[in-house]
């Protein structure tokens, strides 16, 4: 299939672009098989808008006369505007974004034919492998081994091909254990919590049915992270009568009778198709022109997406808490494992680990409890908030979790290696990349897919130098401290520079940013060339005594 | 850019000659001005009822008069109450917590300040048309709204000596009654008559555009916190009293007291409040008023609520390079 079967039109002139914060424009237009391309003949210096045509959510097309407008709303929030002369032309124009905008097959989208312009110093599909994860534990601990029972994705098709799991369970038990959780992803480590010893485990939910069925291999996986006579927690994150509704359609809980050293803790998160409806009104109340104070805060209130940020950081909390202040081992799990379950282990480990807070360590994270993990991105972020068609399995997982590390972040400048813009190219990326790196839904499609060598890794890309300093907090300090963030209310604020990005200019906030880079930069330098001096200052000492002597 | 109270036109439309002639002087052949009432147009005609109102169109031809109603007194400080009183419980859910910032309207009223303030700097700098503010008394709002404007226009304003001064001459010397409006704050059960927090509106207004801006003001959050604290309880004299009359010949305030500036000026206690950021920025500061863009000024309402000691640090990081560089 070429791609030029669906480019109706490949160029128009005479097409005015209306982007935020820059005055409309004229230039012209072109369709490429993966961008639509907007170029601008001005004296001073030609402008360029390159947008991948899978970061477009949703095309609304207005006709004035013969005057045509597109209105292109983006994955990331953007909204642009082009207006075309020509009826005809703004129609195939439309229509050919549309088909572009909307191909089925992952094979055809852009990563498969990037090519990259810089050098590939490092290649990061190979950055993050869970091999090297547990040469790390295994230099603290020896309580775990890792298996290769899921190597060919039989066990569970949604797991990793290795897992982390406790030395005394063999991969026969595995198999039995899979079998008893939901789309076999049974139980695994998540974290080791070094300062006491504690784990944090993952997993689905167990299909116990109304039958009260039972896993005794199951039991002993999780019991074998508990110390001998303490009790654990599992954190389940439906409510209490979700939970026991599930039995009638196979699922369930753990109950009491067969794991009597573990309690469990309801903690509610919210699905996540209730999640893409708050995402959908939240973004519509931002872009509200009305100027109503009232309708603004009732709107924001009605969209619940602070009440979500709130849940969320507040589960993070308590299973961070579990670990860390009771010294208790922690299972945590919903329904399918792969939404609510990863934003919980995620964040706690924000929270516990001052190593996810460094930019790798944030980098290893995601790549572990997002990817490997097997959350389904190319699902949750095949629409956004703009899109019109309708959702079944979209949804902003990742950018809550991103905006709650993002909450952290604010609360505790200091203690992040990475700054506000790191998380947002994060959030742009997953919806929309040039890379293959959230491309499909877990490790299985990945491979079949062969992304690792067809596509670039987006880590590739970041951790080169000229692209990392644009992501460093100037302001941090390493600090091997658990951050508790404050969950009140009051304290949760709306994260401008993803919903109001395109709304206000944030210029002189970004200018204020640099400016700080800065000063702490000049600090350095005049830092350095203290120390030089010292040291000449030293040596001219040293001199002086030597010649003094006879 | 004038101020004034309302003219007592009362119900029998008198008038004053040498007003209209005051007014009439400023403009020139031909030059329209503008009115800001910081009253809504009915309340300015009620007002007459009680021996005010508002200039008449025949008698002062060449101005015209807009109404923005901004909200002082009794409603204002109730909108204080409920802000705090929402911002003290931490245990309460985001629904619960949103719906009472909402009810309160504090961010309503920053809002509105802002807007009116806008009017008249835009009147003044795009219509170039001069400006007359009134409300009632001309002793809150219309304080609230020059002060700001001047802000926005005036580069020199937004430096610390400059700031100082514009609060000297637009809040202390116009004679805001600081001692009748600061009587009470937000956890008083005494229900008074004249407490209001205007100059707290204001400051909350002036770190807006502080956050809008973040190289435009070569002060800081800190310096609006004491600033706060001062006109409520201070141990100098500048906020004491409700006018220079009461100040001079009443309590004698100037021989009695310390003033705060000359406190906040000295070089140890200077650098506390300077913005690290600053740079002179001579262009005139349009701030964003959609509701969006309006936060709720954390560093005052949660203050003892929720421990910043982490921002503060960073704060004190950010300075400390700027010295040592």
């Amino acid at each position: 299939m070429e791609f030029a079967e669906l480019i109706k039109t490949p160029r128009a002139d005479n097409v005015v672009l209306h982007c935020p914060f820059h005055l409309a424009v004229e230039g012209t237009l072109c369709l490429t098989g993966h961008h639509l391309i907007f170029s601008s003949r001005r004296q001073d210096n030609a402008e360029e808008l390159w947008l991948l045509h899978s970061n477009i959510d949703s095309i609304e097309k207005r006709f004035v006369g013969s005057l045509g407008t597109i209105i292109i709303k983006c994955k990331d929030l953007r909204i642009i505007q082009l207006d075309i002369p020509g009826m005809e032309e703004c129609l195939n124009i439309a229509s050919s974004i549309e088909a572009l905008s909307t191909l089925d097959s992952v094979t055809l989208m852009y990563p498969f034919f990037y090519r990259p312009m810089f050098e590939v110093l490092e290649d990061g599909w190979s950055s993050f492998l869970l091999e090297q994860e547990f040469e790390l534990l295994s230099s603290v601990t020896n309580e775990w081994r890792l298996s290769c029972v899921n190597k060919e994705f039989s066990v569970c098709p949604s797991y990793p091909p290795v897992v982390i799991v406790p030395k005394s369970i063999d991969d026969e038990a595995l198999r039995k254990v899979a079998l008893f959780r939901h789309g076999g992803r049974f139980p695994v480590l998540s974290y080791y919590h070094k300062k006491n010893g504690m784990a944090m485990l993952r997993s689905s939910q167990p299909l116990t049915g109304t039958n009260g069925r039972r896993c005794k291999e199951d039991e002993k996986l999780i019991n074998a992270t508990l110390r001998s006579g303490r009790r654990g927690f599992v954190i389940d994150t439906r409510p209490l009568a979700v939970a026991q509704q599930a039995r009638a359609k196979g699922g369930g809980f753990e109950q009491e009778v067969h794991y009597p050293q573990w309690r469990r803790i309801h903690k509610y998160i919210e699905r996540f198709n209730i999640l893409q409806e708050s995402f959908i009104k939240l973004v519509e109340a931002c872009n509200d022109q009305s100027h109503n104070m009232d309708r603004w805060l009732s709107k924001l209130e009605a969209s619940n997406w602070l009440t979500h940020i709130k849940e969320l950081l507040t589960a993070a909390c308590l299973a961070a808490q579990c670990i860390d202040r009771e010294s208790a081992s922690v299972l945590v799990h919903g329904s399918e494992g792969t939404d609510s379950t990863l934003q919980v282990t995620s964040l706690a480990q924000i929270i516990l680990d001052p190593r996810c807070r460094t930019i790798r360590g944030f980098e290893a994270l995601v790549v572990r409890e997002w990817l490997q993990a097997g959350h389904p991105f190319q699902q949750r972020c095949a629409q956004s908030a703009y899109s019109n068609s309708k959702q079944k399995w979209e949804a902003p997982v990742f950018l809550l979790f991103l905006e709650c590390v993002w909450q952290i972040h604010r609360q505790f400048p200091c203690s992040f290696e990475f700054n506000e813009q790191f998380l947002i190219m994060l959030f742009e990326h997953a919806y929309a990349s040039q890379f293959g790196t959230f491309l499909g839904n877990n490790e299985n499609e990945r491979a079949k897919l062969k992304l690792p060598q067809k596509t670039m890794s987006l880590w590739s890309w970041v951790n080169r130098p000229e692209e990392l300093s644009r992501f460093q907090n100037p302001l941090y300090e390493a600090n091997s401290l658990v951050i508790w963030p404050s969950v009140a209310p009051q304290s949760l604020q709306l994260w401008e520079g993803v919903f109001l990005r395109w709304n206000r200019p944030s210029k002189f906030l970004e200018e204020a940013e640099v400016e700080r880079i800065n000063i702490i930069k000049y600090n350095k330098e005049l830092q350095a060339k203290v120390n030089a001096l010292r040291r000449q200052l030293a040596e001219m000492e040293a001199n002086e005594e030597v010649q003094e002597e006879p | 850019l004038l101020r004034s109270s309302q003219p007592l036109t009362g119900p029998n439309r008198r008038r004053c000659r040498e007003d209209e002639k005051l007014l009439g002087t400023i403009l020139d052949e031909g030059e329209r001005g503008f009115i800001i009432d910081t009253r809504s147009a009915q309340a300015a005609k009620q007002a007459r009822m009680s021996g005010g109102g508002t200039e008449p169109k025949s008698s002062y031809p060449q101005w015209r008069r807009l109404h923005r109603a901004l909200d002082r007194g009794r409603q204002l400080q109730e909108s204080f109450i409920r802000l705090v009183e929402a911002c003290s419980d931490p245990s309460l859910s985001m629904d619960r917590w949103l719906a009472r910032l909402d009810s309160s309207r504090w961010l309503g009223h920053v809002k509105a300040a802002l807007s009116t303030a806008c009017l008249a700097a835009q009147c003044l700098d795009r219509e170039d048309s001069k400006v007359l503010v009134h409300g009632a008394e001309g002793t809150d709002t219309t304080l609230l709204v020059t002060a700001l404007a001047q802000l926005i226009l005036d580069p020199s304003c937004r430096t610390l000596e400059g700031f100082q001064g514009l609060l000297q001459r637009e809040w202390i010397e116009a004679g805001h009654p600081f001692h009748l409006r600061c009587a009470r704050s937000a956890s008083s059960h005494a229900r008074g008559k004249q407490e209001a927090p205007l100059f707290l509106l204001f400051l909350d207004c002036v770190w807006q555009l502080s956050r809008q801006f973040p190289f435009s003001l070569e002060f800081g959050e800190q310096l609006l916190l004491t600033l706060f604290d001062n006109a409520y309880a201070s141990a100098f004299g500048t906020f004491l009293c409700n006018n220079e009359k009461e100040r001079s010949v009443l309590c004698k305030v100037k021989e009695s007291t310390h003033s705060l500036w000359a406190w906040l000026n000295q070089p140890e206690e200077k650098h506390k409040y300077l913005n690290p950021l600053y740079s002179h920025n001579p262009l005139v500061i349009w701030p964003s008023v959609e509701p969006q863009s309006i936060q709720l000024w954390q560093g005052l309402f949660l203050r003892w609520i929720r421990p910043s000691q982490h921002l503060d640090e960073a704060w004190a990081e950010i300075q400390k390079l700027v010295q040592g560089n």
